[in-house]
C-alpha cells in the first residue's frame, strides 16, 4: 500500500468501514511512514465534523440501499400480473426455505454452540471495502 | 441485536410508502403525509446542518426552516429527482445563506483553547491512529475544534468541503446545487483544502507547545 492509497482510505478508517485486513494494512503503513502519520493527524482535526462515523458510508448508505430495495418492490407491485405472481412465488419459496432451515438447525445444532460459532467466525465480521475513490481526500498532503 | 434492528428496518422500509406517494398525498391536500416525510428525513437533515453549525439548537432550527421551505415549494418538486436530493439542495442553500449572513469569520484561528481542547490536541499529536478514531466520536471538544477550523474558511469554501467530503457529492452535483461552474467548484475545493491544512498544522503546533 503506497502513500496515495493510504490517504485515500483515511475516511474509511475514520468511519470504520474498512475491512479488518485493509485496516491492518493502513495502520501498518501509518506506523512506518512519518509523512502519512502526520497527514492522518491533520486529517483527524476536521474529521469529527466532516467524516463522522454515521455519514455517509455507514448508516445512510444502508438506508439508501434499503430505500432503493423498497422502491423497487413498490415498482414491481405496481407492475403487471405476472410480475406480481413471480414476486409472490419467490417470497413463498424463500419463506419455505427459511422455515425448513430454522427447523433443521433447532433440531441438529445446540443454540449456544451455533451462536458461539457466529460470534467467533471471522467471516461474519468481514465488511465490504468502502469505495472512497471519489472523495479526493488529498488536503492533508 | 444489530441483525434484529436491521431486519426491523427492512420490514419497515418494505411497508412504508415511498416518498413520491407521500408527496402526491400532500399535494392532494393531506398535510399529515408531510409529517411522515419530515420524520423520515429529519435525522439526515439535522446531521447535515450540524456539519455547518456547532450549535445543536441552531442546527435544529435550520432543519425546521428547511422543512417549511420544502413544504411551501413542494408544488415545484419534479418527480424525476429523488426527494432526498431535492431536500438536500434546500438545506444546503439555507445553510449557505446563514453562513454568509453571520459574516463573522475569523481569518485566523483564535488561540484560546480550554483544558479539554488542549487535551484533545495533545492526543492528536501523541496517540496512536487507532486511539484517535476510537476517542473522537465521544469527545465534544473534538467536534468544537473541528468547527473552529472549518469556521476559518470562506462560506463558499466550507460549502464545497462539506458537500464533497461529507456528502460525497460530485463536482457536477455541487455545481448544479450552488449554481456555479464546475471550474469554480474545483478551485474552491483546492483552496479550502490548502487553507484547512495550513490551519490544522498551526493547531497541531499549538498543541505541541502547550
Amino acid at each position: 500500500m503506497n502513500c496515495f492509497e493510504t490517504r485515500q482510505e483515511f475516511p474509511a478508517l475514520w468511519r470504520k468501514t474498512a475491512t479488518e485486513e485493509r485496516r491492518a494494512e493502513l495502520l501498518a503503513h501509518l506506523k512506518s511512514c512519518a509523512k502519512c502519520d502526520h497527514a492522518f493527524r491533520v486529517f483527524a482535526l476536521t474529521a469529527p465534523v466532516l467524516y463522522s462515523a454515521t455519514e455517509p458510508g455507514g448508516r445512510i448508505a444502508i438506508e439508501r440501499r434499503v430505500g432503493a430495495l423498497a422502491r423497487r418492490g413498490a415498482m414491481v407491485s405496481r407492475g403487471s400480473t405476472w410480475q406480481r405472481q413471480m414476486v409472490a412465488m419467490c417470497a413463498g419459496v424463500m419463506v419455505l426455505f427459511m422455515a425448513s432451515a430454522a427447523a433443521y438447525l433447532s433440531v441438529t445444532v445446540p443454540v449456544s454452540s451455533y451462536s458461539d460459532e457466529i460470534t467467533n467466525s471471522e467471516s461474519a465480521l468481514d465488511l465490504p471495502a468502502a469505495d472512497t475513490s471519489v472523495m479526493g481526500n488529498d488536503f492533508a498532503g | 441485536m444489530r441483525g434484529r434492528l436491521a431486519s426491523r428496518k427492512i420490514a419497515w422500509s418494505l411497508t412504508a410508502k415511498p416518498d413520491e406517494e407521500l408527496i402526491g398525498e400532500v399535494l392532494a391536500g393531506d398535510a399529515g403525509a408531510f409529517n411522515e416525510l419530515s420524520t423520515r428525513h429529519r435525522p439526515r437533515v439535522e446531521r447535515l446542518c450540524q456539519r455547518f453549525f456547532s450549535d445543536p439548537e441552531m442546527a435544529r432550527d435550520l432543519a425546521q426552516e428547511s422543512f417549511i421551505r420544502a413544504y411551501t415549494a413542494l408544488a415545484s418538486y419534479r418527480r424525476e429527482m429523488p426527494f432526498g436530493g431535492w431536500l438536500r439542495s434546500i438545506v444546503i442553500n439555507l445553510c449557505y445563506d446563514e453562513l454568509r449572513r453571520r459574516r463573522r469569520r475569523p481569518e485566523e484561528l483564535v488561540g484560546d483553547f480550554n483544558a479539554p481542547e488542549v487535551q484533545w490536541m495533545h492526543l492528536v499529536n501523541d496517540a496512536s491512529p487507532e486511539d484517535l478514531v476510537g476517542d473522537a466520536e465521544e469527545r465534544r471538544e473534538a467536534h468544537d475544534l473541528a468547527h473552529r477550523l472549518l469556521d476559518t474558511l470562506r462560506p463558499e469554501d466550507r460549502m464545497v468541503m462539506v458537500m464533497k467530503e461529507s456528502e460525497d457529492m460530485s463536482v457536477a452535483e455541487i455545481a448544479q446545487t450552488m449554481g456555479w461552474s464546475e471550474a469554480k467548484v474545483k478551485i474552491r475545493a483546492f483552496r479550502a483544502r490548502q487553507s484547512l491544512r495550513k490551519q490544522a498544522e498551526r493547531m497541531l503546533a499549538a498543541g505541541r507547545d502547550r
